[in-house]
């Protein structure tokens, strides 16, 4: 998988009015990796993300992303009802990248149904996002964050709005696109299993002021089935994640 | 239309008619709905008052239009930059809170003592109304789309085109509702106290100096259901524009 590092994030800090809330966080990603953030709640793992995307300022530490085309750049908010455009179709929603870029009809068809294929979207793409459910709004999100083929992706809650049932299944839809594109991809979760399902490397963090309590390697192949929840590997990992988490959330 | 839709006019019509039938107030001042309405469609069906409708309805219709082709630019503008918002703010709400037919006199001296005066002191009162609104819409739009477009690569220009036009369009059309019924207002008294020769205010004042009861009633009437109509039509386009919001 090491294809070349891409994000290189060192020493990082970040304070609210002299409260730190991020302290002083290292890690990297290589190319094709899978990054789940994984920590307590309002530690700070979006803030962590802002600042990644440079909507947010940080107060100390180094951010390298490199080695990859600015414009091929994705995040799928958590609050991805407030990024929809609720004026557009859902067609229109999906299709809004590429209108920024000015591509053709066709290509932009090509690549909407293209979309519709991989995560099995049945609804009717000239309705408008009002008309769906929560859960289709956030595949939605999912469609219109990956149809510019991004080097980098970057997801905050990515199966927050789903049953579990379309959470499993928006699961495996994310790694069949994961297997075609390989993009890396950061994605912050409170779901432990999650984690554990779809990501090579988990960083657990701490309460506040955040630090890294470990990165924990998970290197079962992909496609990983539901099947990978009942292996071994899954569990050994998961009490993994659970100990560093119970050190770094509850000490 | 909606179910209890009828109740506010029944209760409207009736209450009137049971004011006018134990005499609350003297018969000759205040007759009855039943003899308004007949008076009401006999000046329709002889068309007297024909031109004095057409007349009203040309000036609110020329003022709201300049009132629209200038107040959105301008309430755009204002409203996508603080600087320049904070700097005119002062001089809007200074306006706003003024009656525009109290500055009539400034309008006669510019405009003349033609129609143009009225369509213009209609046109600046409800310009106002409009930047205001839209200059708020603008502002207040929702920055977690505009982050996500950015981080797509969107320009300002793009920004502006697929976003923050179509966020502050509800506001916008907020705006466009009040601006009319102010138009309509304006229209009304300038035609009323300042003159013409024709419009549904003129045709007021002059009912009410030869002491036309039911006429001056059956104008006012008209009046009010026109400006009800606009309203209606208004609010229908903008449930199709703005079908989204709230949503």
């Amino acid at each position: 998988m090491a294809l070349g590092k891409e994000i290189l994030v060192k020493g990082l800090s970040k304070s609210f009015d002299e409260n730190e809330v991020i302290s002083n966080i290292t890690f990297e990603a290589e190319k094709g990796d899978i990054i789940a953030i994984f920590g307590p709640n309002g530690c700070g793992k979006s803030t962590l993300l802002n600042i990644l995307s440079e909507i947010s300022d940080k107060t100390k530490g180094k951010v390298e992303m490199q080695n990859f085309n600015p414009k091929k750049f994705s995040y799928i908010f958590q609050n991805y009802r407030e990024s929809l455009l609720p004026w557009r179709n859902n067609y229109e929603n999906i299709a809004f990248p590429l209108r920024l870029n000015e591509t053709e009809e066709e290509e932009v068809r090509r690549k909407v149904v293209e979309m519709e294929k991989i995560f099995s979207f049945k609804a009717n793409l000239g309705l408008y996002p009002y008309e769906l459910s929560g859960g289709q709004q956030q595949i939605l999100a999912f469609m219109r964050a990956l149809i510019t083929q991004p080097e980098i992706l970057f997801i905050d809650e990515p199966f927050s709005a789903l049953d579990y049932e379309n959470n499993l299944l928006l699961r495996t839809q994310l790694q069949k696109y994961y297997s075609k594109y390989k993009p890396t991809i950061l994605a912050i979760t409170h779901d432990i299993e999650e984690a554990v399902h779809i990501a090579n490397k988990i960083i657990v963090l701490s309460k506040k002021p955040t630090q890294i309590v470990e990165i924990i390697e998970n290197d079962a192949p992909y496609p990983r089935g539901t099947e990978f929840l009942n292996s071994k590997q899954f569990a050994e990992t998961k009490k993994k994640v659970l100990s560093a988490f119970q050190r770094g959330a509850l000490a | 239309m909606k179910k209890n839709f009828l109740i506010g006019i029944i209760v409207f019509f009736a209450a009137w008619w049971v004011v006018a039938a134990v005499h609350l107030l003297d018969a000759f001042f205040l007759p009855g709905p039943v003899e308004v309405l007949i008076e009401l469609a006999q000046l329709l069906w002889n068309g007297s008052l024909n031109f004095d409708i057409y007349s009203t309805m040309v000036r609110i219709g020329i003022a709201f239009a300049i009132a629209l082709i200038i107040g959105l630019p301008i309430g755009i503008l204002i409203g996508a930059s603080t600087k320049i918002y904070e700097s005119v703010e002062f001089i809007i709400d200074f306006f706003r809170s003024l009656p525009a037919t109290a500055i009539f006199p400034l309008f006669l001296l510019v405009f003349g003592i033609d129609d143009s005066s009225k369509i213009a002191v209609a046109a600046f009162g409800a310009a106002l109304v409009i930047i205001f609104n839209t200059a708020h819409g603008v502002m207040n739009s929702k920055k977690s789309r505009i982050i996500a477009a950015k981080l797509m690569g969107a320009k300002k220009l793009q920004i502006f085109k697929s976003i923050v036009f179509w966020e502050s369009l509800p506001q916008t059309f907020i705006g466009i509702r009040t601006s009319i019924s102010l138009a309509l207002i304006i229209i009304i008294v300038t035609e009323m106290f300042i003159g013409t020769y024709a419009g549904l205010g003129r045709r007021i004042i002059d009912f009410q100096y030869i002491y036309n009861i039911k006429g001056l009633f059956a104008v006012i009437l008209l009046t009010g259901a026109i400006g009800y109509a606009i309203n209606m039509l208004v609010a229908k386009i903008e449930r199709k524009v703005v079908h989204w919001s709230g949503k």
